[in-house]
């Protein structure tokens, strides 16, 4: 194996990376103790409740505020006016600077922010609020993401892209149209390869919009100071919040300071900027702190993951071999752009899926529509592309009479080959992971159907992703003079257990135990810049700055044991290297390290040699029962494997496995966010259905092939959203496997089982 | 929602006393599991609320009547009949549904009563007890009256209670020679509100249906009682083809309606599939007294 695993052990008998450490929060948490910005409360502090839009398109004619200005507890009433009156650009985004902090001239889907109240409490604040009126010019609304292509309404004037990402210049200043990116990928020659295939498939897949749904809402606390601004934020982008308010407010990013305490779950919600350019804003204008806790409701008026249509052509020869593929994916991004962008570039460059395809084109579109933002969500669009890609391929399958394991192992990519954007598969164990279920599943052995009222079925399915890139982490590891490290890094632990990865890379580098290290939570005062967490980043970016910065460290305490005149050896016990150097308990050693991963920008056909620094795989394999009479679906057994490269904390992997797992299974057996007029009419878990323990299925089985991550701390790579890959179409599949029908749009309730089996049988339900 | 009144009466007497008005914004409070979600969202802003739990202690006991019936205080918990020693034998299937009616939280607070009272439609108790025969004990400050439970409820989220009159008590006659089964649909997760309740009880003599009770609930606007069927069942032979039958005119016959779980016709199906469902499983199981 590698220099790694050797290192990992020197001089050590129990290596810390590798093993099950229990999470290092967990006691803080079962007991209570653990902080959230939810419990967070400072003297002065105002109670912020939002207005929202009741038209999901409209100009705003005029506000009146003044009712709820003099209702009882309430200090002001903010509206978009009284933002830019302040502020004179008052937008912002990641990808595009196209949402305002409140509604300015228009509004553009049900649930907008249009003003704010600031009151004493949460009550006299959400009591004022029912006494604001907003008088509206309704416009005619877009919902639909491939209708909003050609449609004459028009959700935003002009294309504002932020700057930061050189392959959405283009857009800049653009009018006229929903499209807010066309990303295109070209690799041979698509239409010859169709004209000469053996068999051409065209498929179209949809999937719906769904929510997180963070058990615990959004909510961001602003302080203002004389010439500064805390803020205290449930974000999972610490850094990017600092950057992003300093700009907005013209400001060093200096005098802005990010703190961000425990997560209550994240999932891609709490991602880039939220309510953060809202507490600002609201609170130098009042010149006291402003906190604004969200409902469980507000947060799908805030963002939700893209509905997309995906479709498909593939050409096929006379061996089954996948010999073209073109792509056309929409995403549904909704009013704002926020991440929208990257989910159809970075996600739309895998399209095509695992494949080994020389003919590929993807064109992928990123959609305004009137209806809530939509941004990353655990999958970061893969799954969207997965449904699609594995729905098909069993569909293909099926129809050459192939068996749809065999159809894969015939057509998925080797290490050493390149995939669609021409980057060169390595460190990619995909046939290993595919084999992995193939076998747990025990695929080769007769499987009983059954033949009454209920049959039963299966199907695997297989998806990748890359990673984002190129982005950047830093950290810092500091030594106190008794030989105790800290870990400052600004990669937040919303419950995937980072903190507790991070802490074993440098108690394995500096010889120490991992429960011994404390890893300082997100305040940008002190802890230095990570890119976000997002995208299962985290252990390969921040785990590669972690390890230098542990080394560093480590070679300056070598350093002072040098000065110190100690004889030289390959560790130091670090309270002895200070105690000979400065004769008492005293002095610190700080170590830093960052990170950023090669990268190369793609050409126009979207080609680069080096368009990811890793790939993350998994796949899923199913056993259903479908209640024929009712449409039910029950998933018996689920088995998933990843590739995670070398886990650095197995325990915790496994559970990053189930989790993404579970999420993907409520996305495609029950969650669907439902509209009547642009309103999310199930905005709560009364109707929105998350699964529970009763709901998922009783055998799940979760396993990691023996892999390394060539240029991973430790052989590792992230596994957070692996596991959400192949979930949706192994289901789908494994009901066609059962009972004959193939659905194509997500979620897969019973209705719709049933609807499709009744039609299969010439008798079908009445609409 | 800043501000209301909470009455705490300890005589039934004084209760009905506060609640004898017009305004609907007084209400009777005991559990507070639905109330409390009209509260925060909104959609019910009281002016008082009068809680019950005062005169808790009297009505709140289950307790078996002189001729072998049940009498069900109103503010029982749905956890303690749930747990009741006496109506595991009495109506056993009470406690084989009540496991999946909400949670464990709701169960414990949630009482019968207030079930009743809320008159909404995807509930699955009203259903069990109107097979069992229940009759609902209404009272208001000039008096005292039995409503049979199928009888209660006049639409969506309406019942036939007059205003300041409130549940004391649901009484079951004896279930002796009556076997019963209540089937929970559910579309979206497990402990969701049911899609489709369906209650049936069966009483049989040397083989054949004397008699029964088919509701369906949740499904319909309101609990809706399907005579029809239980008039195809009456005098005859338990079997699969009379069970098929029955489904088919339960499905022809129920009046279902669209919503978030569901289309109405697919809820049509549903209903036929579990009332032949729930008719084969008491033929199989027996179940019940």
């Amino acid at each position: 194996m590698s220099v790694e695993t050797m290192n990992r052990n020197e001089g050590k008998n129990q290596p810390e990376v590798g093993r099950d450490v229990p999470r290092l929060e967990s006691r803080r948490k079962v007991t209570g103790r653990a902080d959230y910005v939810h419990n967070l409360s400072v003297p002065g502090m105002l109670h912020a409740k939002v207005f929202r839009s009741t038209v999901p398109h409209g100009r705003i004619l005029s506000i009146d505020t003044s009712e709820a200005l003099d209702a009882p507890g309430v200090h002001y009433v903010l509206t978009g006016e009284d933002i830019r009156a302040m502020f004179p650009h008052p937008y912002y985004g990641p990808a595009f600077h196209d949402q305002p902090v409140l509604a300015l001239d228009k509004v553009r889907y049900v649930g907008e922010p249009v003003a704010v109240v600031l009151a004493e409490d949460p009550f006299a604040a959400a009591d004022a609020v029912q006494m604001i009126v907003a008088d509206y010019e309704e416009l005619e609304p877009v919902y639909d993401e491939v209708e909003a292509v050609t449609s004459p309404v028009v959700v935003h004037d002009v294309l504002k892209p932020a700057g930061t990402f050189p392959d959405l210049k283009h857009l800049h200043g653009k009018r006229d149209t929903n499209v807010a990116l066309d990303y295109q990928l070209r690799r041979g020659d698509c239409d010859a390869a169709f004209s000469a295939a053996a068999h051409v498939f065209e498929h179209e897949f949809r999937s719906q919009p769904v929510m997180h749904v963070p058990l615990e809402p959004m909510v961001s606390l602003a302080v203002p100071d004389h010439d500064r601004l805390t803020i205290h934020t449930a974000s999972q982008s610490p850094s990017f919040v600092r950057m992003e308010i300093a700009r907005l407010l013209g400001w060093p990013e200096n005098r802005v300071r990010v703190m961000v305490p425990h997560l209550g779950g994240g999932f891609g919600a709490k991602l880039y900027i939220k309510l953060e350019a809202l507490v600002a804003c609201a609170a130098l204008i009042a010149r006291a702190p402003v906190k604004l806790s969200l409902t469980m409701e507000e947060q799908f008026y805030t963002i939700t993951k893209h509905a997309s249509t995906f479709r498909i052509k593939t050409g096929v020869d006379a061996d089954g071999r996948i010999t073209a593929r073109r792509c056309e994916v929409y995403w549904n991004g909704g009013a704002y752009a926020d991440i929208g962008p990257r989910v159809t570039q970075k996600s739309g460059f895998t399209a095509p899926g695992p494949y080994d395809i020389e003919n590929v084109s993807i064109d992928s579109y990123a959609l305004y529509t009137n209806r809530p933002p939509a941004g990353a969500l655990r999958g970061f669009g893969i799954p969207q592309l997965v449904w699609a890609y594995e729905s098909q391929a069993d569909i293909i399958a099926r129809e050459l009479g192939q068996d749809p394991v065999e159809f894969r192992r015939r057509n998925l990519l080797r290490n050493g080959r390149p995939q669609a954007t021409g980057t060169i598969m390595e460190s990619a164990a995909i046939h290993e992971v595919l084999e992995t279920v193939v076998e747990r599943l025990e695929w080769a052995k007769p499987f009983d159907r059954g033949s009454g009222p209920v049959r039963r079925g299966r199907a695997i399915a297989i998806g990748f992703k890359a990673s984002i890139a190129p982005t950047t982490s830093v950290a810092i590891v500091t030594v106190a003079a008794d030989g105790s490290a800290s870990l400052s890094i600004s990669t937040v632990d919303m419950g995937q257990g980072s903190d507790t990865a991070m802490a074993q890379i440098v108690a394995e580098t500096l010889g120490i135990p991992t429960e011994e290290v404390t890893v300082v939570h997100p305040d940008t005062d002190t802890t230095p810049y990570d890119m976000a967490t997002l995208g299962s980043r985290s252990t390969f970016h921040t785990g590669n700055a972690v390890k230098r910065a542990a080394e560093d460290a480590r070679e300056r305490l070598a350093r002072l044991a040098e000065e110190a005149g100690m004889p030289a050896q390959d560790s130091y016990a670090p309270a002895e290297v200070f105690r000979k150097r400065y004769g008492m308990q005293a002095g610190t050693v700080t170590g830093t390290g960052s990170y950023i991963p090669e990268y190369r920008s793609p050409d126009e056909d979207g080609q680069s040699p080096k368009v990811t620094p890793y790939w993350m795989i998994g796949a899923t394999g199913v056993e259903l029962e479908v209640d024929t009479e009712t449409g039910h679906v029950h998933v018996t057994r689920m088995v998933n494997a990843v590739d995670c490269g070398t886990p650095l904390n197995p325990k915790i992997v496994e559970a990053q496995i189930s989790g993404a797992a579970i999420m993907q299974f409520g996305f495609t057996m029950s969650e669907e966010m439902h509209f009547d007029a642009g309103q999310v009419t199930n905005a709560s878990f009364a109707d929105y259905k998350i699964p529970g323990i009763h709901d998922i299925p009783p055998l799940m089985d979760e396993y990691i092939v023996d892999a390394v991550q060539s240029g991973g701390p430790f052989g590792a790579k992230g596994v957070g959203e692996s596991a959400t890959f192949g979930v949706s179409p192994s289901i789908a599949g494994a009901i066609e496997d059962a009972v004959g029908v193939r659905l194509t749009e997500l979620p897969l309730t019973p209705e719709k089982v049933l609807r499709a089996i009744r039609a299969a049988a010439g008798d079908p339900l009445e609409d | 929602m800043l501000d209301f009144e909470l009455r705490r009466p300890t005589s039934l007497e004084d209760a009905l006393a506060m609640l004898d008005t017009d305004d609907p914004s007084v209400r009777p409070w005991s559990g507070g599991t639905a109330l409390m979600l009209m509260m925060k969202s909104g959609v019910f802003e009281p002016s008082v609320l009068v809680d019950l739990t005062g005169v808790e202690e009297e009505h709140a006991s289950i307790r078996r009547l002189e001729d072998g019936g049940t009498s069900i205080g109103a503010l029982a918990t749905l956890a303690s009949l749930q747990f009741d020693p006496h109506l595991a034998s009495e109506a056993p299937v009470l406690g084989q549904a009540l496991p999946r009616l909400a949670n464990v939280r709701v169960r414990n607070v949630a009482r019968v009563g207030g079930c009743l009272a809320h008159g909404d439609p995807h509930m699955d108790l009203p259903p069990i007890l109107a097979c069992l025969r229940g009759l609902v004990v209404a009272r208001k400050a000039d008096g005292e009256r039995r409503i049979a439970v199928e009888q209660l409820f006049a639409g969506y989220y309406e019942t036939v209670l007059d205003p300041g009159e409130i549940i004391t008590a649901v009484e079951l006659p004896t279930q002796t020679g009556w076997d019963s089964v209540y089937r929970k649909t559910t579309v979206r997760t497990h402990h969701d509100w049911p899609t489709v309740g369906v209650a049936i009880s069966l009483r049989r003599e040397a083989g054949l249906i004397v008699e029964s009770r088919v509701i369906v609930s949740a499904a319909t606007e309101k609990l809706t009682r399907l005579e029809a069927v239980e008039n195809l069942l009456a005098g005859q032979p338990s079997n699969a083809a009379l069970f098929t039958r029955a489904g088919r005119t339960a499905a022809e016959l129920v009046e279902t309606i669209d919503d978030a779980q569901g289309s109405a016709s697919y809820k049509r199906v549903l209903v036929g599939v579990e009332v032949r469902r729930a008719l084969s499983q008491i033929l199989e199981e027996g179940s019940g007294s």
